[in-house]
């Protein structure tokens, strides 16, 4: 693990900010700061955080999102509970009794309300409530949760960073911090180096709600070629094997018809000379990423797709494994420092 | 009591496990009270107070929580577990655990959202088919950290929240601990008896032999019971209220109580300003169940301390209850031993 001990802080420091969709001002604070170190930072209409570096050669865009799934405040009822909606895919099986943070003026601790086992009967052990049917407990009267607390704000899962065996973290918010972490990695790798395009790096919002930030960030962008960076499932029990990938086994190199062959196959081979080890996952269509959007951006932009294998997605116990986001970002730099000659 | 409890609620001790909770009793309790061990684990303590009455009262209160148990490594090194004790699965998919004395850290697995079909989406697992992820890359990896029948608890912290309300894992039954504690470092008018007892979440087991040890001709049970005043919950399914005082039952799943006591803890209570409430569902049960049927019989009350979410990582009291509970429980014990 020790190798990886500076990464792991910047995971750590990324998932310890809050942004979820729409909200991302947290998370945007801090990967901005972490980017400024390497290039100029703006904040674009939508949130998008966007930096660019290097004048000359063809224009290289890297997007990872920087939001994260949640919920958001829908109203609070005459006992001071807090009802709420999805903002992102939230997986609803897991809420129940799932410590949250309420992202009031200030952060508020609460719990996701639950019936006991004492009390609940043979389908409340096998159906998880609907979103609407729970709430927040925030431990306050309706008249002190009205005053502090507004339909809008946004609600996260609440769980410490853990160290699991290995080089394995398992957190909320690991979807998509690591692809931010894994493109501000690939910046410290191609420090003092000479490259010949022009980077732009787009930490974009609203991935989990639909993916307007990508939008509208590649627009901007003039960018010939993008990477996108952001996870995809990692084997466990019960997940189908063509649908995953493995943990620690490396990037996962997409191929899909949306996705660029040629940009693949450059990578492919460039993974196999630096001894980067790789995954190809194979997606019929589109992919479910920014990468979809941002592939029709203006005249067109052509577009590969990293992700990280991980496991648990969208619940607060994602789980990652710190090598695969190193070669993730070994990977993009190896490409960048390739790109000066042209793709075949 | 409040740091006792913050204390307690740090320790773990899933049933027959309880070895760091009486532990940590036994040094708060050692320069107040004289005590032994059982041969189950059980704590009894007898505490001098100045007088000596003509009846044995004993509280009791459990030291054991609910957890989970691991019987299986699969070859990918992922820990298939059971119950210790009733857990929902709803709150266990998803959630941060640690797994054994040394608190391996581990993640109780889900197959992504994702990749459910539409009619999935809401289906909980059975706990057969959870699985339990350290990182561990296959088997052998596994047990160079884990042993069959290591026990795993929810990863949750104590802290306080809201208008004074506090969450953390295992309140059922540290709070009764804490209040059983602080009345053996008070000075009680009599003489008491007291059980921290062990295995109540798997049966009642350990609250068996402690009645008998101690013989008792009245028991008073110190719990945290359900509280289900939440969102879209009404009337007597409620059960309880959180802020409301404490709550006795007139009868729950392992008892029938003694009416004559039920009606007095009202009767004290409202003697005394203490908030108190009856439990208005016949649901759960406790320790109660196994000591009123100890040898000859024994009058037993239970007062207990509402708790929302019981059994889950997210347990959730009001701290103001705490002190009802502890003050009537000590004027009843203090009526009963005077009888």
């Amino acid at each position: 693990m020790s190798e990886h001990n500076e990464l792991q802080n910047l995971i750590l420091k990324l998932v310890g900010a809050a942004g979820v969709s729409g909200a991302e001002s947290g998370a945007s604070k801090v990967a901005a700061e972490e980017l400024s170190r390497f290039m100029n930072v703006n904040t674009d209409t939508l949130g998008n955080v966007v930096g660019t570096v290097g004048e000359t050669g063809p224009v290289i865009l890297l997007d990872a999102h920087i939001d994260q799934i949640g919920m958001i405040v829908t109203g609070i009822d005459d006992e001071g509970f807090i009802k709420v909606d999805k903002c992102g895919g939230m997986d609803i099986r897991v809420l129940a009794a799932q410590e949250v943070i309420v992202w009031s003026k200030k952060p508020l601790k609460g719990v996701v309300t639950s019936i006991p086992p004492h009390l609940s009967n043979s389908d409340d052990a096998k159906t998880a409530k609907k979103i609407t049917d729970l709430s927040i407990d925030v431990g306050m009267t309706a008249e002190k949760a009205k005053i502090t607390i507004r339909p809008g704000d946004r609600v996260t899962l609440s769980g410490n960073a853990q160290c699991l065996m290995g080089d394995k973290i398992c957190s909320p918010a690991l979807d998509d911090r690591v692809g931010v972490a894994a493109i501000l990695r690939s910046l410290e790798l191609l420090e003092g180096r000479k490259i010949g395009c022009k980077l732009v790096v787009q930490f974009s919002v609203q991935e989990e709600t639909g993916g307007s930030g990508a939008k509208t960030g590649s627009y901007n962008s003039e960018a010939e070629e993008c990477i996108t960076v952001d996870v995809s499932f990692a084997s466990a029990p019960g997940i189908p094997e063509e649908k995953c990938g493995d943990l620690g086994k490396g990037p996962m190199l997409g191929v899909a018809p949306i996705l660029d062959e040629s940009m693949f196959k450059t990578m492919e081979k460039i993974a196999i000379a630096e001894n980067i080890p790789y995954q190809v996952e194979v997606m019929g269509a589109r992919t479910g990423t920014n990468a979809d959007s941002i592939q029709t951006t203006k005249a067109g932009i052509k577009t590969a797709l990293l992700s990280i294998p991980l496991r648990n997605m969208h619940t607060p116990t994602e789980i990652i494994s710190l090598a695969d986001v190193d070669n993730t970002a070994r990977l993009i730099a190896a490409y960048i420092l390739n790109r000066e000659g042209k793709n075949e | 009591m409040n740091n006792t409890l913050k204390d307690l609620c740090s320790l773990y001790g899933g049933s027959g496990r309880e070895d760091n909770v009486r532990g940590y009793i036994i040094e708060q309790i050692k320069d107040f009270a004289r005590y032994y061990i059982d041969p189950l684990g059980n704590i009894i303590a007898f505490k001098k107070g100045a007088n000596t009455p003509e009846n044995k009262v004993m509280l009791a209160a459990h030291m054991d929580e609910v957890g989970f148990i691991v019987n299986y490594i699969t070859e990918k090194g992922f820990l298939k577990f059971t119950s210790v004790g009733g857990v929902d699965p709803a709150v266990i998919c998803g959630k941060p655990v640690f797994v054994g004395s040394n608190r391996i850290a581990g993640a109780v697995g889900m197959k992504p959202v994702h990749l459910l079909k539409s009619d999935e989406k809401d289906k909980l697992p059975g706990i057969d088919e959870m699985y339990i992820d350290i990182g561990a890359n296959d088997a052998d990896e596994a047990k160079q950290l884990i042993s069959l029948g290591d026990r795993v608890y929810f990863e949750s912290g104590f802290y306080k929240f809201g208008d004074g309300f506090i969450k953390a894992r295992a309140l059922d039954d540290r709070a009764g601990c804490a209040v059983l504690i602080d009345l053996i470092k008070s000075e009680p008018s009599y003489d008491l008896w007291f059980a921290f007892t062990v295995q109540e979440e798997i049966g009642l087991r350990g609250a068996k032999t402690a009645a008998y040890s101690i013989a008792p001709d009245y028991a008073i049970v110190v719990e945290a019971t359900t509280a289900a005043d939440i969102s879209g919950v009404t009337g007597e399914k409620r059960v309880c209220e959180l802020g409301k005082g404490a709550v006795v039952s007139y009868m729950d799943n392992g008892t029938v109580y003694n009416m004559d006591l039920y009606n007095r803890a009202f009767e004290l209570a409202q003697k005394n300003n203490i908030k108190v409430q009856p439990k208005t569902q016949v649901a759960g049960g406790n320790d109660a169940g196994a000591i009123h049927t100890s040898r000859g019989g024994v009058k037993t009350l239970s007062i207990s301390l509402p708790c929302r979410y019981l059994h889950s990582p997210s347990c959730v009291i009001k701290e103001e209850d705490l002190k009802d509970v502890r003050q009537l429980t000590q004027l009843t014990a203090e009526s009963f031993a005077n009888d």
